[in-house]
């Protein structure tokens, strides 16, 4: 316990010194690093849920994202509506379209090695991203929209304030979930089906029922995210699959089964790349510091915990 | 037991029917075809409609009878940008349906993996693809059945110092002293600002890469505020079409707002004319539908594509595609035949009205002898349209300077 | 009874005869199917030795990893130091094992998805450095090899890659019936029992993790040699995780026949669909795969004697 408490401590003391160190010499670092760490925390904590609350291997999940911005895409188009808008239509078709894939294929593999899921989940990856390139072609697509380049200037520093949505949109997932987690009936059944699913269905959970709400909530969420996602980043069949390898990294970063950590792995990684970025030349580099800090963590983590 | 040996009997004869489907080169009775063999990635836009123009030429051939008398077939695979496909797709072409010539190509990457095959068939081969200068010297010197019609990297860089130069000395209020190219940093980024370094190497020139949405990035700030903080007459981005719309807003939102603003993709997305961001931004290509008001062929290309596919061609890779097919024909008909060496020698006196705009004559490049493309285009986005502003004898527009400033 | 064990002894010698007209049959039919069975047997070799390393329950995602470093390293080692095919493929494997070696001292205190992410971010490290050390490996334009081997002939290249399979699966075979197998199942099936039994499991996860990152350098150095070029992103490329994943998985983990079938099946079927379907065949491929675990979980190996052992207990 005091151990935690010192390594909380020590963390918390680390990070606002660079906070200040950053804001002093050059403070976009801070302000872009925290914008992507919204990004990367939003499209993770779906996954978070999925993996870590039910351990439900999920491969498809950046070709949902895709496939929800292209509904939020082409809903915006048809209604004239702001994307920003379409994100209900699409978290709600996306609810059901996570009903619809976990019932036709995820849920048959439960019992299953995790192996099964995960290379099931690949075969639905590329049955999405595929029927969309056939669909829609590959050729990328953007909505302009005149919000996105708010800008804010200090100083002789101007710098967009739009994708501070990322960060905000990521804090209200958490909020949500961890309600939902700890408040809700459901959501303590979903905590106890993870941990022990044949202890969990003799006390009465309906098992089934709660993978299948847990897999539609992640997919809601997954479509809220893709509608947010067209307002920034152009689109194409292919635009899902880093981020599923990237949600991935976060999870394993945070620790399986931890949501809120899933917001402070965020925070690393984002202002991480975004310091090394700032350095001229160092935009190749900033990969190299993603997946150095995820090793490293995972590997300390492991280190810790058998002392 | 006898179920068992069932099963294996079906098993065989499973095998020995697919066996069939991939030895199976069909015969079409009397007249034997001149058949094409066409190698691009289906799945991607610039493949799908390469091969599509490249159909359209092969139509247009047997309703006027075919050639050389004989019908004209195209025989297109798929090469999922997979090297190793993209292979076997040669090694399929040439042995099972026995082509008489190789057109496609796109990726770098794949046609690497495809230059040992295709020096192995040495058959006349007519790419339309691969700008990568590690693939030049892949297929080497002395080669003389490759020919090349996508510019190399540092054909390309070479025709943008020739363009800018005209346009600086035409508009003598265009100033491009100072330089700033942000490169996705994959091989077509890298390999842009390698060129650019050394060709512009009297101006003052810096870069900086970033990573392409395409790659699974997406975020140009950093690169946004370095090249702000440079501050030059010239910005360039050279990456793909998925960054093109976002670059646009992000510049917006970091207020850079160079002189110029020059993007270089492969393609440009869909909407991205209907964007009030497209203004004036300047771009490099070698095809747009503006070409059509100076080029009868480009014309006469786009016509038959959109009367045939009610699609417009969204990429230079339709018209490219086009190209290589209608190449080949007219100098088999010049050949009188199909014979290799014949029609090496009509291809390397040919000279052909292309599609693209400007009339084509293979001659030497760096390494490899028939080499066709050689120039890029400068456009500028205006009203929505691609207008052709370099080369002045194809130019539809007027340069528009400087880029508006954000307001 | 008897019945049933005499099945079960059959069993493996049909395989063997059915993999034994798959493998020798290409010699026969041209080199558009000995360029196919090229792909399917280097695919077969990453299956296998991806399946050695999961009998121990570790699963790797560092294939593409391994596979890209032995690919560089064969192009580098013939590039600066004149290797032969032969040379610059035992290099690949010694770099390959090596760095495994090194790595997996520290990395094989992790279990499940945690090792899983770990290796495929060491395989992206490697990636990146590759992508970023432009003046040795060329940068992201990649690099030539001066000389293929063979020349790129297809009967001796498919005649190499085979004998590199057969090694692969004789010593995939050896491993089953070492004790080095029977000391990776005990840790897969339980690894507190299998450590107070007095196992080193330590010991015996390096070797089967550096052993199989060597198969797969070699088997990217080969890759290097036939296709005579490297770039990170062709040489990295995650298909070469994904892919032979499901291969071993379609045709049934844990055994040496699950993967050469999978490798089998989906390399051909992958060919065999692009021919019909030439626009939208991926949609269908996926498909497969997804039908194919539903309906047999355990891979086709899984379902053939699952079948067999049927019958031989109706005997009974």
């Amino acid at each position: 316990m005091n151990n935690k408490k010192i390594y909380a401590g020590t963390g918390i003391g680390a990070a606002a010194l660079l906070a200040v160190f950053f804001l002093y010499t050059n403070p976009t670092v801070l302000v872009y690093g925290v914008q992507r760490a919204g990004i990367y925390a939003a499209i993770a904590l779906p996954m978070a849920l999925v993996l870590g609350i039910v351990h439900i291997v999920n491969l498809a999940h950046g070709e949902m994202m895709m496939v929800a911005a292209y509904l939020s895409y082409f809903i915006s188009k048809t209604f004239g509506l702001d994307p920003l808008l379409a994100a209900i239509p699409t978290g709600i078709i996306m609810f059901f379209l996570g009903i619809l894939i976990f019932k036709t294929t995820i849920s048959h593999t439960l019992n299953a090695p995790e192996l099964n899921q995960l290379i099931l989940t690949f075969g639905v990856a590329m049955v999405l991203s595929q029927t969309v390139n056939l669909m829609a072609t590959s050729q990328p697509r953007k909505i302009s929209l005149d919000y996105v380049s708010s800008s804010a200037t200090f100083g002789n520093v101007s710098f967009g304030v739009y994708d501070f949505i990322f960060p905000a949109l990521a804090i209200v997932f958490l909020l949500i979930l961890m309600y939902f987690l700890k408040k809700t009936r459901l959501g303590k059944a979903a905590s106890a089906v993870g941990q022990n699913p044949r202890g969990a269905r003799i006390v009465g959970i309906n098992v089934d029922l709660t993978y299948t709400v847990i897999f539609a909530i992640a997919s809601a969420v997954i479509g809220i995210f893709g509608s947010f996602f067209i307002t920034k980043f152009s689109i194409f069949p292919a635009v899902g699959g880093a981020y599923t390898m990237k949600s991935f990294a976060l999870v394993a970063m945070a620790g399986i089964g931890k949501l809120p950590q899933i917001i402070i792995a965020s925070l690393i990684l984002g202002v991480a790349e975004s310091f090394v970025m700032s350095i001229p030349g160092g935009a190749g580099w900033a990969p190299m510091i993603f997946f150095s800090l995820i090793i490293i963590v995972i590997l300390s983590r492991s280190f810790r915990s058998k002392q | 037991m006898s179920k068992k040996l069932s099963a294996l009997t079906i098993v065989l004869l499973f095998l020995l029917s697919m066996g069939s489907v991939f030895a199976g080169g069909q015969d079409d009775g009397d007249v034997k075809p001149i058949k094409f063999g066409g190698v691009w990635p289906l799945g991607d836009i610039t493949g799908a409609q390469a091969s599509k123009a490249a159909q359209l030429v092969v139509d247009e051939l047997n309703a006027n009878g075919g050639l050389l008398g004989r019908p004209v077939e195209l025989i297109v695979i798929d090469s999922e940008f997979n090297p190793e496909k993209g292979a076997a797709a040669i090694e399929r072409l040439a042995t099972v349906d026995k082509v008489d010539f190789f057109v496609g190509g796109m990726s770098s990457g794949v046609h690497l993996g495809q230059i040992p095959t295709l020096k192995k068939y040495k058959k006349v081969t007519m790419w339309t693809g691969a700008a990568s200068h590690v693939a030049e010297n892949a297929v080497g010197s002395d080669q003389d059945w490759y020919f090349h019609l996508h510019p190399w990297d540092y054909n390309q860089g070479a025709s943008y110092v020739e363009g800018w130069n005209d346009i600086a000395e035409k508009y003598p209020e265009i100033s491009i002293k100072k330089w700033f190219l942000a490169y996705e940093e994959g091989p077509f980024g890298s390999a842009s600002f390698e060129a650019t370094k050394t060709l512009f190497a009297d101006m003052q020139i810096d870069g900086e890469a970033f990573q392409s949405a395409a790659a699974g990035g997406g975020d140009y700030t950093a690169v946004l505020q370095r090249a702000k903080e440079y501050d030059p007459d010239v910005f360039i981005w050279a990456g793909y079409g998925a960054d093109a719309l976002p670059m646009m807003e992000q510049a917006k939102a970091v207020n850079f707002s160079p002189a110029l603003f020059v993007g270089a993709p492969p393609g440009w997305p869909s909407d991205f004319g209907e964007s009030k961001l497209a203004e004036n931004v300047t771009l490099y290509g070698m095809w747009a539908p503006s070409l059509n008001i100076v080029s009868e062929m480009s014309k006469k290309f786009y016509g038959e594509y959109v009367t045939k596919y009610s699609e417009e061609p969204a990429t230079y890779f339709a018209p490219l595609g086009y190209t290589s097919i209608d190449i080949i024909a007219k100098a088999v008909v010049i050949a009188g035949s199909v014979e290799t060496d014949a029609v090496i020698t009509a291809l390397k006196e040919i000279s052909y009205q292309s599609p693209l705009g400007e009339t084509i004559s293979f001659g030497p490049a760096n390494v490899i002898s028939n080499q066709g493309f050689r120039q890029q285009k400068i456009l500028q986005w205006q009203d929505g349209v691609q207008q052709v502003i370099w080369p002045f004898e194809f130019a539809t527009a007027k340069p528009t300077y400087p880029f508006e400033s954000w307001k | 009874m008897s019945e049933a064990v005499q099945r079960k002894k059959t069993l493996p010698y049909i395989f063997m005869a059915l993999g034994i007209v798959i493998l020798i049959m290409p010699f026969f039919s041209g080199p558009y199917i000995q360029s196919i069975g090229r792909t399917v047997l280097t695919y077969m070799i990453l299956a296998i030795s991806w399946d050695m390393l999961i009998r121990s329950g570790q699963l790797s995602f560092g294939i593409a990893g391994f596979f890209g470093l032995g690919s560089y390293t064969a192009v580098l080692s013939a590039v600066n130091l004149s290797f032969g095919p032969f040379m610059s493929i035992i290099a690949a494997a010694v770099i390959a094992g090596a760095i495994a070696f090194l790595v997996g001292a520290v990395v094989l205190r992790l279990r499940g998805m945690y090792f899983a992410i770990t290796t495929l971010a060491l395989g992206e490290l490697f990636k990146i450095t590759i992508h970023n050390w432009h003046d040795f490996t060329g940068g992201p334009n990649g690099m030539l090899l001066p000389k293929l081997a063979f020349d790129g002939a297809s009967i001796p290249t498919y005649a190499m890659m085979l004998v590199f399979a057969l090694g692969i699966i004789a010593l995939s075979e050896y491993f089953k019936k070492s004790k080095i197998h029977y000391a990776l199942t005990a840790i897969r099936d339980n690894e507190i029992v299998a450590k107070s039994s007095g196992i080193n499991i330590y010991k015996f996860l390096l070797i089967a993790f550096t052993i199989t990152a060597a198969i797969q350098g070699a088997a990217g150095a080969g890759f290097a040699q036939l296709y005579g070029f490297v770039t990170p992103e062709s040489s990295f490329n995650a298909n070469y995780t994904l892919i032979p994943l499901a291969m071993a998985l379609l045709g049934g983990m844990y055994s040496t026949w699950g993967p050469v079938i999978g490798a089998v099946v989906l390399g051909v079927l992958g060919e065999f669909l692009k021919l019909f379907i030439p626009y939208g065949h991926l949609v269908v491929y996926g498909i497969i795969i997804i039908l194919v675990l539903l309906f047999m979980p355990q891979g086709i190996a899984g379902l053939v004697s699952k079948t067999l052992k049927k019958r031989g207990e109706s005997y009974e």
